[in-house]
């Protein structure tokens, strides 16, 4: 008998039943709250990470929510120490929460150790972190996705995406979020291992521009960071202008491909057509490939 | 620091122990103060040298006027390529370098590389500086990792860190100073550097009662860690040095100038 809470369900959840807690697991062995987490991110802003042959960049697009909005308050790239930066998308709030979680770690690890926390163990804490919200009943998974860009002088330039079960990975280029197959599809295509940052920055640009193309409509802007030479490897946000200059770049760069395209279909439809004149058509041996009269002097 | 003196009750068993004859002299052992905490009085020091550090002691544990240990080992291990000379109290010394230990070997499984020796010195620097008026410890943490080759730091007993290239602690330092100043050079060979230090070591070793014994050596390079000891008659200074030209007149024989022979009769 169903419950009168259930009687506002006009869809029937997946979960029926296995999926009103994390701590518990469903018959085919899935941990629906931690599935249903992870559709939190799945269709929120796209984030993406790349690494370059002399460094790391991250970027994000967000949509603006509303005019009257400063811009930039809707931050979503955090510095977590000097070297490392993070991005977040999915459920902000959590976001935001983990960051600062972030930086109590790396805190803490400079305090004890004396040397500046790495990307890879600052990625494994978090991911302890978030994995520690899957396991016990009195708390809810962080719906969303977060990717660690880090420089040290251990692993050098890393990446490390983080989902909400707690999962973390390292990458060489790696996208969540609405955007993410498209954005995938096309790090893989670009080969940012033998790129310098700047030359990546615009394709990262673009790449972001192509994710949000289905939502054209909508108003948006990126966010995008690095750790490069430029910036002493160190984390900073991209210059303002050398954004604006990019975005800009990108989206001609976007819009002569798409003509591109369009042109290509089209040559591909028409054939080689020659004109005929009247005249020329009634005097069939006389008439040459220009399409002109070849008038014959009668002797 | 002078030996307090504790009131000592003397019981029938004890008494069989107040006195000992020992040669011609009786020793009379209320008189020496067995309370003192036992210290690693030393001479600890690390130099580093064209290829790697290496680390050395004496190797004399005492409690007061006794020695409890006289071939002891100073060096402790704290990872791979890393090692802690301890001097002050044993007990201190212990516990921190274990602790060390203990906290490294996490940090080395965390990143899975090998750990920085900053981190070990960083991590006993903050149990000197932060229990300094518990502890009398003063450590000196030397070793070799990938990203900044071969380090030494001091750690003396406020509890500050010290990066050096020649590094000396201990009662028998002050001893050797002097001659560590004049000697010591950058860039040494692995042997002219072992030379070196087992020169001073035995310097201080002769005149520092709380020094002697035997000289360890600990050598860690890139490639590896090696441990050696310098026993006594090997020793450059050599302790009875004096002594077998130090001989016992009597006066009879201080009066009849010419005939006394080396024996003293």
């Amino acid at each position: 008998t169903q419950s009168t809470w259930d009687q506002g369900f006009v869809i029937k959840m997946a979960g029926s039943g296995y999926d009103y807690d994390v701590s518990t697991l469903s018959p085919e062995g899935k941990i629906y709250q931690v599935e249903y987490a992870m559709k939190a991110t799945e269709n929120s802003s796209t984030i993406l990470g790349m690494v370059c042959k002399d460094g790391v960049l991250l970027g994000t697009e967000k949509l603006i929510v509303s005019e009257m909005m400063v811009s930039g308050s809707d931050r979503r790239v955090y510095s977590v120490t000097k070297q490392i930066g993070m991005v977040i998308t999915g459920l902000l709030p959590d976001g935001r929460c983990l960051i600062d979680r972030a930086k109590e770690e790396s805190a803490s690890f400079q305090k004890q150790y004396g040397i500046p926390i790495t990307g890879k163990v600052l990625a494994d804490r978090i991911a302890q972190f978030m994995h520690m919200n899957t396991i016990y009943l009195w708390a809810r998974p962080y719906g969303c996705n977060i990717i660690i860009a880090a420089f040290d002088e251990f692993g050098g330039p890393t990446l490390h995406l983080i989902d909400p079960s707690g999962q973390c990975f390292g990458y060489f280029g790696c996208a969540a979020g609405k955007g993410r197959q498209i954005a995938r599809n096309e790090i893989e295509k670009l080969g940012a291992k033998n790129l310098t940052c700047k030359e990546a920055a615009f394709n990262m640009a673009k790449i972001l521009h192509k994710c949000h193309e289905e939502m054209k409509e909508k108003k948006f802007e990126l966010e995008m960071s690095w750790i490069c030479p430029e910036t002493g490897m160190t984390h900073q946000m991209l210059p303002k202008d050398m954004q604006k200059e990019m975005e800009i770049r990108a989206q001609e760069t976007l819009e002569k491909e798409a003509m591109a395209d369009v042109q290509s279909q089209i040559m591909k439809n028409i054939n080689i057509c020659l004109l005929y004149t009247s005249d020329a058509a009634d005097d069939t041996p006389c008439v040459d490939l220009g399409g002109r009269r070849i008038i014959k002097k009668k002797k | 620091r002078p030996p307090r003196s504790t009131p000592k009750p003397s019981s029938a068993a004890s008494d069989v122990y107040k006195r000992q004859v020992h040669g011609d002299y009786l020793i009379d052992m209320e008189s020496i103060d067995w309370s003192q905490p036992i210290r690693d009085g030393t001479t600890i020091m690390a130099v580093v040298y064209d290829g790697g550090v290496m680390l050395g002691a004496d190797s004399r544990t005492t409690g007061g006027a006794l020695i409890y240990n006289r071939v002891s080992d100073k060096i402790e291990p704290i990872h791979k390529r890393i090692f802690c000379l301890r001097s002050g109290a044993s007990a201190h010394t212990q516990k921190i370098a274990q602790l060390c230990r203990l906290y490294i070997g996490q940090l080395g499984s965390e990143l899975e590389e090998t750990p920085p020796v900053y981190s070990a010195a960083k991590i006993i620097q903050s149990f000197i500086y932060n229990y300094k008026s518990f502890l009398s410890a003063a450590m000196i943490c030397a070793g070799w990792d990938p990203i900044k080759g071969p380090q030494i730091y001091t750690i003396p007993l406020g509890g500050t860190l010290v990066r050096e290239n020649i590094a000396t602690g201990g009662s028998g330092s002050a001893y050797m100073s002097g001659f560590c100043d004049t000697h010591y050079k950058a860039g040494m060979t692995r042997k002219e550097c072992r030379d070196f230090m087992i020169q001073s070591i035995s310097l201080a070793m002769f005149r520092d009662s709380s020094s002697g014994g035997i000289i360890r050596l600990l050598d860690i390079t890139k490639d590896g860690v090696s441990r050696e000891y310098i026993s006594h008659d090997q020793l450059p200074l050599k302790q009875n040095n004096y002594s077998q030209s130090c001989l016992l007149y009597t006066s009879d024989a201080a009066d009849e100038g010419l005939g006394v022979d080396l024996g003293g009769r």
